[in-house]
């Protein structure tokens, strides 16, 4: 009998709690059955007029049903909740689409960005960066260099000067850091010279009167031709990746003996030349006043070019006209 | 240059081999390649036909009919060209051939008559630019004859660069030398032998100056100026030169051939004896472009009895030229001074395809084997009479003997490389050498200027070696992963500029003189000498107007306003602080901040900056610095400081002048400040003591006092925690309101003790002791709560 009202009792508490759907509803709920009053409370009760055994029986009958209207109310409790957020957050939409905070941060210029990352390949083999004035003698850019003096570079027509002598001028390459930097050093030398060179030349698609070049310079015992090769082959893969050919042809530089120009084709594409390269012409090392006998290499590169190339940026004038549409692109 | 590989079979047979392998031979050879084209007849089913008969065309003045023989058969063929007569060997295009750009003959009826087919010029052909007359082919070609076989119709050219040391690479048998060692095929031999039949009318020598080492002549009679050989025009026209007659276009082919630059002259205007001297200052001479050059000492002239009749080595005289009339020759074969025939070349800016094969210098024993040359293929199509060349060779230029060590070429390049091919290169090369497992000996040969050290021939067994045959090792320097400072310090600076979204430009170097007076007044400027732009022909001074340039530029073109940074030397004419004898540069950061910046979220309002924003940047950029007012050009009258670090000046920072912002358009204040990167020590790193957080609750007061004007916050902070310097503090200022009158500066002071809770009455006997220990000290008064 008892247990057919506890039955009934549960049956109704579903009924209820069906028609619960906020937090104050269950408490009331909680009240009405559990509570000082309820009707569970009521049949508790009733326990003492039972015999011993049912006592018993009753009272786990009891305990049970109390339990599971208080674990149905706390899950009906977090339903709600969850439901409730839920509610809140499928109503909380956005259209991730659109990039308000677009751009945001800057990157290097680009011509940064590609004398960092050369200079980085190189440190990781053992360069480090070395600078010099960009306003320099004659002397440091040409007959150190082992450029005769009636070379076609001199002429007022390929390079700026800055006197009339033509004792100064605007270095047109970075070599003119190597020189010093071999005047104040001895080797073993591994250095490389980022930095900005000037020629007498208008500014149109391939040509700027300011761009910048990377040299490098290794001077050390028994450094040889192989060395160059493979130095110059592990900066193209690490630049270009690990799928670029690489060939070596000769060519003419007045500093090196034997020269090479440096040809790259990735994804099978034409072959480009990308750099000048050489063993280090005796004469340059007398210049500087290295013992007879010193062997390194020297090669150059044109960041512009290096730019362009990995890019496909088709005007030299983009990178000096500092436009933020460019400037933001890279 | 432009080399034809029928005219390379002339000395080295490689008829046989692919065009591909020549291009790597080429390329692996030092010459680059700029283009390879493949040479195909613009034209088919031209035939060899013979005109045997001519007659009036009733309707038309200007055209003939002919009767020309095709072998097969005669047709009748209307032609307007009358440059032949019966009996000349012509092309013909009978219908159903085509001319060139494809071109579709038919028969045709012109005025009445019908013409089978067409009489072709050189032009129609696609062979030259001729088309004055028809193309008169050799009398031997049989009628009927494919035109295509006569020739070499099918032939593969090359364009390619020769490096300034490779003179004698600039003809045809200097780059068939280079082949031969790679192709291991001998280089044909020439052994045409002068027969003279005249006596020399003129007296020819080279002069008593060094810079014609010889001088050799020849003279001619008896010959026709008139068109030259048919192959020599179709391989002069393949290498880019125009065709002009057989006599220019001969000297020009001896040149393309081996590379000696030939001179002809009409011997009846030369009346006394040829010489060869400098040039006096101002003297003149008409050349051959009918352009009146002054020459001065520098110059080599070329006379006959003093009187300058050639530009050596540059260009002919117009009073010797070779004209249609001329009737007697004499031919100039010299070898003038490299340095000399670029001087006046470049200075008169007449560069030739001699000028640059004197340039670079060209072989000193060609000058004989030239003249014979010429005469060689002259003689060969017209029957000429020639005198005995005049010879005057100075002997000035020989080539040492040097010699080596054979383990150099081991040590320098890092492949042993067999004494064999060693051996077979020097010896293909024409490189007299005799060769040990010790030593090499070598002396070079006359067209080489470019193996005078060991260096020179050791590069010359790596390149015939093939460059990419040789190993690649991998040396690893003594500086692994270390940039060194200066490349350290900029990574550093522009990290943290890009964090707080300053955008790098890199602008151009050069300036208007405004652009460094506005800023450096009291500066020189450094100034290119010859400028490409004579408007912006200075180095900058600083980098302030190109950063403005560049956000003034950015604000007009993208409406945006947005925040910089440079880094790049700034030059002008004051000492340079290392090196001696260059003017001073500096390696400068210069970073504008405009007050407004553009938001890119455009939900927001714009971002707004303002001097303190500048100055707390400097602070993330070198640490603690200290700043002194300091007046500059440019710059607000107030807004303008010095940027201290260790008592050394290391920079700028101020806002632009409001006169300045009007005068470049600006309607926001602008913040700039430049900072010399190299006196910053970059490895800077400010150790700081740990200040230990105390455990109690702070007690906060907030102070207001009148002070004048001119009163300075940071000096109340310091004070207040000189005070307080048992405590862990927070001073900070949080209110400085200015009136034209007076002026209120709030200060905010947090305080904790280490060992207790302040109570309410220890708590107030600190601000009256603070209170009154500021009053006393500034002599300012603390404002009243209300």
């Amino acid at each position: 009998m008892a247990e057919i009202n506890l039955d009934k009792i549960y049956a109704s508490f579903l009924l209820a709690l069906e028609e619960s759907h906020d937090s104050e509803s269950l408490s009331d709920l909680q009240k009405e059955y559990l509570g000082k009053n309820s009707v569970i409370s009521e049949e508790r009760k009733n326990i003492s007029n039972l015999s011993d055994l049912d006592k018993k029986k009753f009272g786990k009958t009891i305990k049970d049903i109390s339990e599971k209207i208080n674990r149905d109310i706390e899950n009906k409790k977090i339903a709600i909740k969850r439901d409730t957020y839920e509610n809140k957050e499928n109503s909380e939409n956005v259209d991730i689409s659109i990039d308000w905070l677009e751009n945001t941060g800057t990157k290097e210029h680009v011509i940064s960005s590609v004398m960092s990352e050369v200079a980085q390949i190189f440190s990781s083999i053992g360069y480090t960066v070395a600078h010099g004035p960009e306003a320099e003698t004659s002397w440091h850019n040409f007959d150190a260099l082992n450029t005769p003096v009636w070379h076609p570079a001199r002429y007022e027509s390929d390079t700026l000067y800055i006197d009339k002598k033509l004792d100064n001028l605007l270095r047109t390459q970075t070599s003119t850091v190597q020189v010093r930097h071999m005047q104040e050093n001895k080797p073993p030398i591994y250095i490389v010279s980022p930095g900005r060179v000037y020629r007498s030349d208008q500014l149109d698609s391939t040509h700027s009167p300011v761009f910048h070049q990377i040299e490098g310079l290794a001077v050390d015992d028994a450094i040889t031709f192989t060395d160059l090769k493979g130095t110059l082959e592990f900066f193209v893969k690490e630049f270009f990746g690990s799928n670029v050919k690489t060939k070596f042809i000769p060519h003419f530089f007045p500093f090196t003996e034997p020269s090479a120009e440096v040809l790259v084709s990735w994804k099978d594409g034409d072959w480009l030349e990308i750099l000048g390269c050489g063993m280090v012409d005796p004469n340059v090392f007398e210049n500087v006043g290295f013992k007879k006998g010193t062997q390194g290499f020297a090669f150059g590169v044109g960041v512009e070019r290096l730019a362009m190339l990995r890019h496909n940026i088709d005007h030299i004038k983009n990178f000096y006209d500092n436009d933020l549409r460019f400037l933001r692109q890279f | 240059m432009i080399i034809l590989k029928s005219w390379l079979n002339d000395w080295i047979n490689i008829s046989n081999i692919d065009d591909n392998k020549i291009s790597e031979a080429l390329e692996s050879l030092g010459f680059e390649i700029e283009s390879t084209n493949n040479i195909e007849p613009n034209y088919k089913n031209i035939v060899v036909g013979k005109v045997v008969d001519i007659y009036p065309h009733n309707n038309a003045d200007k055209l003939r009919i002919t009767q020309v023989d095709v072998g097969s058969n005669t047709y009748e063929i209307v032609c307007g060209a009358w440059n032949f007569d019966v009996g000349a060997i012509v092309p013909v295009a009978l219908p159903k051939s085509h001319i060139v750009d494809n071109f579709l003959i038919e028969k045709r009826e012109i005025r009445g008559v019908v013409s089978n087919g067409m009489i072709c010029s050189a032009r129609e052909l696609g062979l030259w630019d001729e088309h004055e007359g028809i193309l008169l082919l050799e009398d031997s070609l049989a009628p009927g004859t494919d035109f295509s076989t006569t020739y070499d119709s099918q032939d593969t050219s090359w364009e390619i660069g020769i490096t300034p040391n490779r003179g004698d690479c600039m003809s045809h048998l200097g780059v068939a030398r280079e082949l031969s060692n790679y192709f291991d095929i001998k280089i044909s031999e020439n052994d045409f032998k002068l027969k003279s039949k005249i006596a020399n009318v003129l007296k020819t020598n080279s002069g008593k100056i060094a810079e014609c080492n010889s001088y050799v002549s020849i003279e001619i009679e008896n010959f026709n100026i008139t068109d030259s050989p048919f192959f020599i025009r179709y391989r002069l026209s393949q290498v880019g030169t125009r065709i002009i007659n057989n006599v220019v276009d001969l000297t020009n082919y001896v040149l393309y051939d081996i590379g000696q630059p030939l001179h002809a002259f009409d011997r009846d205007k030369i009346f006394g004896t040829v010489s060869v001297r400098k040039a006096k200052d101002n003297e003149k001479i008409l050349t051959l472009d009918n352009q009146k050059r002054s020459l001065n000492k520098d110059d080599l002239v070329i006379t006959d009895n003093d009187i300058p009749i050639a530009l050596a080595g540059v260009m002919g005289g117009l009073d010797t030229e070779v004209t249609k009339n001329t009737h007697n020759l004499l031919i100039e074969s010299a070898y003038f001074d490299k340095v000399s025939i670029m001087n006046t070349s470049r200075k008169l800016n007449l560069i030739s395809d001699a000028s640059i094969r004197f340039e670079r210098g060209i072989d000193f024993n060609l000058q004989l084997k030239a003249i014979n040359r010429f005469i060689n293929i002259f003689s060969t199509n017209q029957d000429i009479n020639y005198s005995s060349p005049i010879v005057d060779d100075k002997k000035n230029i020989k080539n040492k003997s040097v010699s080596f060590s054979n383990n150099d070429i081991y040590k320098i390049l890092g492949t042993k490389i067999d004494n064999k091919f060693i051996t077979k290169t020097l010896k293909n090369l024409d490189i007299d050498h005799s060769i040990t497992n010790d030593d090499i000996k070598f002396v070079s040969p006359s067209w080489r200027y470019d193996l005078e050290r060991p260096i020179d021939i050791i590069e010359e067994i790596a390149k015939h070696y093939g460059f990419n045959n040789f190993d690649s090792t991998l040396p690893i320097g003594n500086n692994r992963n270390n940039l060194g400072d200066y490349w350290n310090s900029k990574t550093f600076f522009s990290q943290q500029l890009r964090g707080k979204d300053y955008q790098e430009i890199q602008s151009l170097s050069f300036v208007d003189e405004i652009s460094n007076q506005r800023f450096n007044p009291e500066k020189k400027y450094v100034e290119v000498y010859n400028p490409i732009d004579s408007t912006n022909k200075y180095l900058r001074s600083n980098l302030f107007s190109s950063l403005l340039n560049i956000y003034h530029s950015n604000l007009e073109k993208n409406s945006v306003s947005s925040k910089y940074f440079e880094i790049n030397t700034v030059f002008d004419k004051g000492k340079h602080e290392k090196y001696e004898n260059i003017p001073n540069q500096l390696y400068t950061l210069g970073v504008l901040t405009p007050s407004r910046v553009t938001n890119v979220d455009l939900r927001c309002e714009d971002k707004t900056f303002d001097i303190y924003y500048v100055k707390n940047l400097i602070s993330t950029l070198i640490g603690e610095f200290n700043v002194k007012y300091l007046q500059k050009p440019g710059f607000h009258k107030r807004l303008s400081f010095l940027i201290l670090k260790d008592e050394k000046q290391v920079g700028f920072f101020g806002q632009l002048s409001y006169e300045l912002m009007d005068d470049l358009n600006l309607e926001d204040p602008i913040y700039l400040m430049e900072l010399n990167i190299e006196s910053i020590d970059s490895t800077f790193k400010e150790t700081n003591n740990f200040i230990p957080l105390a455990q109690y609750p702070f007690i906060k007061f907030d102070l207001s006092f009148t002070v004048p004007i001119d009163f300075i916050a940071s000096d109340l902070i310091s004070f207040v925690a000189t005070k307080l310097d048992k405590n862990e503090n927070n001073i900070d200022i949080f209110d400085d309101y200015v009136t034209e009158k007076s002026r209120n500066l709030g200060i905010r002071i947090s305080t904790r003790n280490y060992d207790q809770t302040y109570s309410e009455e220890e708590a107030r006997g600190i601000l009256d002791m603070l209170v009154n220990e500021i009053q006393d000290k500034f002599k300012i008064k603390l404002n009243k709560s209300q």
